[in-house]
């Protein structure tokens, strides 16, 4: 039921308006498309677990973005990079275009295949939570 | 400046002057400039560059300052005192030169233009070296390859350098043994105690005044030349990043610049970022294309740099490793693998962490400066 309200938003928001976005209307986006609603817990799980189906190099989320979404990581090469929390980070999740690259190259790193729209959601409802 | 040696009668034991304070002040700061120049060369590498090349400058100053005193100093200080035809450096050599040359014997004379020489040719191959490879001093519009001779020459000069001081001060002690005289004491001193049969030498009259205008006139002249040649010298690397790829190659590392590598190695690298050296950097084909061109279009062979030279190497299997050729492991041999993991630098990966200038593709070794261990 609830799906049916955030379609039209959903809608609108996805191809239209060129990029820009916000965690909110990206979560309700994600939700629509996965027909679900999103659970900070089963996003925490996912991004906390070690995975084997990806790249050895990178069994899980917290490899580059460490345990704690309102810290800094890294990446393996030493480079720095900004918390994923919009609390610590209002840049976070404000352009689908660069979300959705990243869940891209990510997701195939750690888990060997691309994210559901619905754990997409999860992840996103996680760290947005903080 | 008088000479000491005409100022009053001798009697034996007189001690009488022999090097003026200007060639002994020379002495030993020519000791004190080849010291550093050798310890920052030889031992502790590109980080010292700026001292090395300093202390390579004073010493080739103090040479051509020498050699206007050879002309208009004291009686020992000249040339004509101690540059001997052949036959008599032979005859020294053999034993057939009774008397002892207060300045410096034939053999030492010979020894003294040499040393000179080899100082001023040292430095003129260093300079070559920094205008063709580094790309900077007055000749840094020499081509690339002109800089690595010079650069070659300059290490043969500098081990030959070595042996002849070597020889040099081996000959010192030696004639002061066999004198009985303290030869390292008089250049402190200036003076020797005057004996009997002793070459003295033709004296002549310094001329400090002349002298220094002369030095005055050079050293104007040696700023005017260098400051000819600056600014951007041809073959300069790309000076501005590509927005795209700066967008989108810098969220993982560093911006690597395209003068690193060969165009063969960048199509590799563009071909491959589903698998990124192990990692998943896909692009859509649009954004690749682009960033493609232009790395190709500015890759190594557009850059008269000293990493687009050694990293550029054609490789048998390209690879788009810039770590792993073997001209990076050579140029870092002297840090410690321990210190790319440690923080705030993490990995071999991550340039800028020591080279300022990295983003540039210059990698200057002025510019060098490994960081202090943090605690994250
Ligand atoms: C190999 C290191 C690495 C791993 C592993 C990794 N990430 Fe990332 N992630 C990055 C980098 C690098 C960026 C982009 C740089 C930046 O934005 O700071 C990024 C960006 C993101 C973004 C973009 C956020 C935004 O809008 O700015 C999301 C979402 C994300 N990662 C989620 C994940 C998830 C979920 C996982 C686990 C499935 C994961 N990452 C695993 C390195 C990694
Ligand atoms: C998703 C993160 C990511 C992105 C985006 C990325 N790289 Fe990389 N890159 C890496 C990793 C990880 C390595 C190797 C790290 C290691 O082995 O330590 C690497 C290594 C390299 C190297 C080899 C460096 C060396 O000498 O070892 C080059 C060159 C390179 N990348 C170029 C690029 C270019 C060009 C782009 C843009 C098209 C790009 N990278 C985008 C993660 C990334
Ligand atoms: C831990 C710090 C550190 C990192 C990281 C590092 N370097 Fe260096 N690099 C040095 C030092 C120190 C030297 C000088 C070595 C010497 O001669 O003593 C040097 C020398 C060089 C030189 C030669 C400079 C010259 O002309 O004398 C080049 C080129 C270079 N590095 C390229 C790179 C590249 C490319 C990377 C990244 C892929 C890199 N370096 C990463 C410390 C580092």
């Amino acid at each position: 039921m609830k799906y049916l309200l955030v379609l039209p938003f959903a809608l609108l928001a996805y191809p239209a308006a060129a990029q820009s976005t916000s965690p909110a209307d990206l979560l309700a986006q994600y939700s629509a498309e996965a027909g679900a609603e999103a659970s900070a817990e089963r996003g925490q799980a996912l991004f906390m677990a070690n995975h084997t189906g990806g790249k050895p190099d990178t069994p899980s989320c917290t490899t580059c973005h460490t345990t704690d979404p309102k810290a800094t990581g890294q990446a393996r090469t030493g480079k720095p990079v900004e918390p994923l929390a919009p609390s610590s980070n209002p840049e976070r999740f404000t352009d689908v275009k660069f979300v959705e690259k990243w869940f891209g190259r990510n997701c195939n790193s750690v888990l060997g295949r691309d994210c559901t729209a619905a754990e997409k959601a999860d992840v996103l409802a996680w760290l947005d939570s903080f | 400046m008088t000479d000491a040696a005409t100022s009053h009668m001798p009697t034996r034991r007189d001690p009488v002057l022999v090097w003026d304070i200007w060639v002994r002040l020379f002495h030993w700061a020519l000791v004190v400039c080849i010291a550093t120049a050798a310890v920052t060369g030889f031992v502790l590498g590109a980080p010292w560059i700026t001292l090395h090349i300093a202390s390579g400058l004073l010493a080739m100053a103090l040479v051509a300052a020498r050699i206007v005193w050879g002309f208009l100093g004291p009686t020992h200080a000249r040339f004509r005192d101690f540059l001997r035809p052949p036959a008599e450096i032979l005859s020294h050599l053999t034993g057939g030169d009774a008397g002892r040359h207060l300045g410096h014997n034939p053999a030492g004379g010979l020894m003294m233009l040499g040393l000179m020489a080899v100082v001023e040719l040292l430095g003129i191959a260093g300079l070559t070296g920094l205008g063709g490879v580094l790309r900077t001093g007055p000749l840094l519009s020499l081509p690339y390859g002109i800089g690595e001779a010079g650069l070659e020459l300059h290490e043969i000069l500098a081990i030959l350098l070595i042996v002849m001081i070597l020889a040099h001060v081996a000959a010192a002690i030696f004639e002061s043994r066999r004198s009985r005289e303290n030869l390292v004491r008089s250049m402190v001193t200036g003076t020797k105690e005057r004996r009997p049969g002793d070459h003295p030498g033709r004296n002549v009259v310094s001329r400090p005044r002349i002298a220094l205008t002369v030095i005055a006139l050079l050293a104007g002249l040696t700023v005017q030349v260098w400051q000819r040649d600056t600014g951007v010298p041809d073959g300069a690397p790309v000076a501005v990043l590509d927005e795209v790829f700066a967008e989108e190659c810098t969220a993982c590392h560093v911006a690597y610049h395209p003068s690193l590598l060969s165009g063969s190695e960048w199509q590799v690298i563009m071909a491959n970022l589903d698998d990124h050296f192990v990692e998943d950097a896909r692009l859509d084909d649009e954004t690749n294309a682009r960033i493609t061109e232009w790395l190709v279009a500015h890759d190594a062979s557009s850059a008269q740099t000293r990493p687009a030279h050694v990293f550029a190497n054609a490789r048998k299997d390209p690879t788009g490793r810039i770590t792993e050729t073997r001209a990076w492991d050579d140029l870092h041999e002297n840090v410690a693998e321990e210190t790319f993991l440690r923080a705030p630098i993490y990995s071999k990966l991550n340039c800028l962490a020591c080279h300022a200038d990295a983003e540039t593709g210059w990698f200057s070794p002025f510019l060098i400066e490994i960081p202090k261990e943090t605690s994250k």
